[in-house]
């Protein structure tokens, strides 16, 4: 019957009673079980009054308007359909569906053409490649030889050195005489040296 | 501030409605195969990375997805509706690219779009009023610089029946 409004303008809150809630008329205020309103009890509804000439005149001109207009959309209607129908199934759609297939045609050669490209590209550069590492590998082993090479030829001048060496060694049939060499020439260990390197002077010996 | 990720403008929808490509009705899956490290496969990563989403955006039909380091080279493969597969080779070409390249094999016409954008404005016209679901707006008092619907903000005097009503009859 009453229903409570949420949004009221703010004119409507100046004249509702204080400390109530707003309430709207609705169509159909009264349930089914109350009675007439007492200034309604004797109250007659009648239709309004028509006239006979003018009902006639009418009705014939109602009903040329609604045959045409009924015909014309049944016209529209069934253009529409028709040029749905065209589109769906109708020639036309044939048509495009073979362009289609032409343009997806030449476009998937297009496609195949560029992957030929692409993979001309990279076969190109594996080449490269497999041949830098065969140089890159063949390079290395050289210089793998020339180190070996060097570290044999460092051993044999060690190996000279050595057989040089071994002629100044002492052995027991040397240690007599070399012991004599050695009491006949004494050396001075004491020196002193210049910041240049060369010896300055030396002392005396006893 | 809610930004996450390296490239959070990825996420916006201003980003993803600029996608440029939209797939014709019988692509069906995408698959892209690329490769984490390396040269080649720059281009196909930062396609990945920036227009993939763009392109499920605008095709959210199609199934993408991606595979990692499974091939030397990186390339696309599309599956159509007829079974028909077609190869995209991207080695060594950038996101842009690439974009170009599937948008000319695959990617709808811009008439076509056309075509169906006003076909979808048929009957989704802008200009209906009706209710909430359907349309836009419901009354033209919704609308600024109209009258302001009576419910909310009262007729001035002069534009009400009950007034007009009255100065008819004391005309008369």
């Amino acid at each position: 019957m009453f229903q409570v409004a949420r949004s009221p303008a703010a004119l409507f809150r100046l004249l509702t009673p204080r400390g109530g809630v707003l309430v709207e008329a609705v169509r159909g205020r009264k349930s089914r079980n109350d009675p007439k309103a007492k200034s309604k009890v004797d109250r007659v509804k009648l239709p309004p009054p028509i006239d006979p000439e003018e009902m006639v005149v009418l009705k014939e001109r109602y009903r040329e308007y609604d045959l045409i207009v009924r015909a014309l959309r049944a016209e529209f209607r069934e253009e529409v359909m028709r040029r749905r129908y065209e589109e769906q199934v109708g020639s036309r759609a044939e048509e495009r569906a073979k362009r289609e297939a032409e343009e997806h045609r030449a476009l998937m050669e297009w496609n195949d053409r560029e992957n030929l490209r692409l993979r001309q590209l990279r076969e190109v550069r594996v080449q490269k490649q497999v041949e830098e590492e065969a140089k890159r590998r063949a390079e290395e082993i050289l210089l793998h030889e020339e180190r070996r090479q060097c570290v044999l030829k460092e051993k044999e001048q060690e190996i000279l050195q050595l057989q040089e060496d071994v002629k100044t060694f002492i052995t027991p049939e040397n240690l007599e005489q070399r012991i004599e060499e050695a009491l006949d020439n004494p050396k001075n260990y004491n020196f002193a040296i210049d910041k240049e390197g060369r010896v300055v002077k030396r002392t005396v010996l006893p | 501030m809610p930004m996450k990720g390296r490239f959070p403008i990825r996420r916006t929808l201003e980003y993803l409605q600029k996608g440029e490509v939209v797939f014709k009705n019988s692509v069906k899956i995408m698959t892209v195969n690329y490769n984490t490290h390396g040269e080649l496969s720059d281009g196909a990563r930062s396609f990945v990375f920036f227009n993939v989403p763009q392109i499920q955006y605008k095709n959210p039909w199609v199934q993408i997805q991606m595979y990692k380091n499974m091939t030397p080279s990186p390339f696309l493969r599309f599956y159509l509706d007829n079974g028909e597969q077609i190869l995209v080779d991207v080695e060594g070409k950038n996101h842009k690219e690439i974009t170009q390249h599937v948008k000319k094999i695959l990617g709808k016409k811009p008439e076509v779009l056309e075509e169906e954008a006003r076909i979808a404005m048929v009957s989704s016209n802008p200009a209906n009023f009706g209710p909430k679901k359907y349309c836009l707006r419901e009354c033209l008092c919704e609308v600024e610089g109209q009258v302001p619907c009576p419910g909310l903000v009262p007729l001035p005097k002069e534009m009400t029946g009950k007034f007009r009503a009255q100065m008819k009859a004391s005309q008369e």
